[in-house]
């Protein structure tokens, strides 16, 4: 009974498990390629992806498609300082990532 | 006209040399104080969190990263704490996760609860992450630094540092037990959930709320805290930082005894981590009878 109810718990606590979101985001020649992912694995379908830059300053908005990996042309003056990028699917839910110009360099050349 | 030259030379060196200084980076205070004891002068320690800053929620901006991936060693503490380490690419050749070797005995915890979408109400889980409050889990943490720390510096004299290290870590360990022994019984109440490992490892009953460290609780904070005394009996309040005078008088108010107890996770007055610990545990001690 007891391993039952401890069961019954896991499985009650598993949607609460899956659903953060991961962002992770990479340089490919001349594009930004952003991968939005809650960790149940679940795409999100709505939210926006805002692009700053080494000074904070908003560079673009870009909604979400609802496709696993978002694209967007690589700004060659902001390369040179790293961006930040930042999801937010709404309801409290947002991640962010790094891209160094180390990072952005060793995209371009991949 | 020679040694001049040879002056220049020297001089004109000796910032490349200072760059060339082996560089550990690490994500909270506990740690860089170990490397820093464990290292000697072999290697420049940095804590890249600003004054005021908590690290475990620091969010560092593109520079700060730029400077840490460039590191020689990235001193992670492991069990969720620093959430920005999962935020860009750090080397994984040049990171050590302390508590990687202890990782089943982490602490879950209920983070966020909240309500919408098709999930309905739901709490994001989390992982208790001041592991090091476990003063034999700080030993395990400072051991596997030091293994990085050999391997990288060979020339540092590891091991007898390593050695006082533990024996004061295990001295931290023997008074949290004894003043804990002292206060069995009672219900302690935290104005931030960071004692989870100091509680579990010196069996002592920590309930906590959430209030910013620093800041005076608003009165609904303070009805929270007196529904918590009535429920649960407690006795003694910890505070993560020195409060404001009002929010100390409106804690005492409710009955509590009250204490400055700061884990430490930032750097204390003195900046070391063992004579700080004992000052709070001095304090601690003193409530205990």
């Amino acid at each position: 009974m007891r391993k039952l109810l401890i069961a019954l718990a896991v499985v009650a606590a598993w949607p609460a498990i899956a659903h953060q979101l991961n962002v992770f985001a990479s340089v490919d020649g001349t594009d930004v390629v952003v991968e939005a992912k809650f960790s149940s694995g679940k795409v999100p379908q709505v939210g926006e992806v805002r692009v700053y830059d080494a000074t904070d300053a908003l560079l673009v908005t870009l909604p979400l498609t609802g496709e696993e990996t978002l694209r967007f042309p690589l700004d060659p003056v902001a390369a040179q300082q790293g961006l930040r990028i930042e999801v937010n699917t709404g309801e409290g839910h947002e991640d962010y990532w790094i891209l160094t110009p180390d990072d952005i360099a060793a995209g371009q050349t991949n | 006209m020679r040694w001049i030259a040879l002056t220049i030379a020297l001089l004109t060196a000796a910032p490349l040399a200072a760059q060339d200084r082996t560089r550990i980076v690490a994500v909270n205070h506990p740690l860089a104080y170990f490397a820093k004891r464990l290292a000697g002068d072999a290697a420049e320690v940095v804590y890249p969190v600003p004054e005021g800053r908590d690290p475990s929620f620091w969010r560092p901006g593109i520079a700060d990263i730029a400077a840490i991936q460039q590191a020689d060693l990235i001193v992670l503490n492991g069990a969720g704490f620093a959430d920005w380490v999962k935020k860009a690419s750090l080397p994984r050749s040049r990171i050590v996760d302390t508590s990687r070797g202890f990782a089943g005995e982490f602490i879950a915890t209920d983070t966020v609860t909240h309500s919408h979408g098709a999930d309905g109400a739901h709490s994001h889980t989390g992982t208790a992450s001041y592991t090091w409050m476990d003063f034999s889990l700080a030993e395990r943490q400072a051991e596997a630094l030091s293994i990085s720390l050999k391997r990288m510096l060979p020339e540092a004299d590891v091991d007898p540092v390593l050695d006082a290290l533990r024996n004061d870590l295990q001295a931290l360990h023997d008074r949290a037990t004894e003043i804990a022994a002292r206060l069995e019984g009672q219900t302690l109440i935290a104005s931030h959930p960071r004692y989870q490992y100091f509680a579990r490892a010196y069996g002592l009953d920590i309930r906590s709320v959430s209030w910013d460290a620093g800041a005076a609780p608003d009165p609904a904070q303070i009805d929270e805290l007196t529904g918590l005394v009535q429920d649960t009996g407690a006795t003694i309040f910890l505070w993560e930082a020195a409060p404001p005078e009002d929010a100390r008088t409106a804690v005492t108010e409710t009955g509590l005894r009250d204490v400055i107890f700061p884990p430490l996770a930032v750097p204390g007055p003195s900046g070391d981590f063992v004579a700080d610990m004992n000052a709070a545990l001095d304090r601690l001690a003193a409530l205990s009878g």
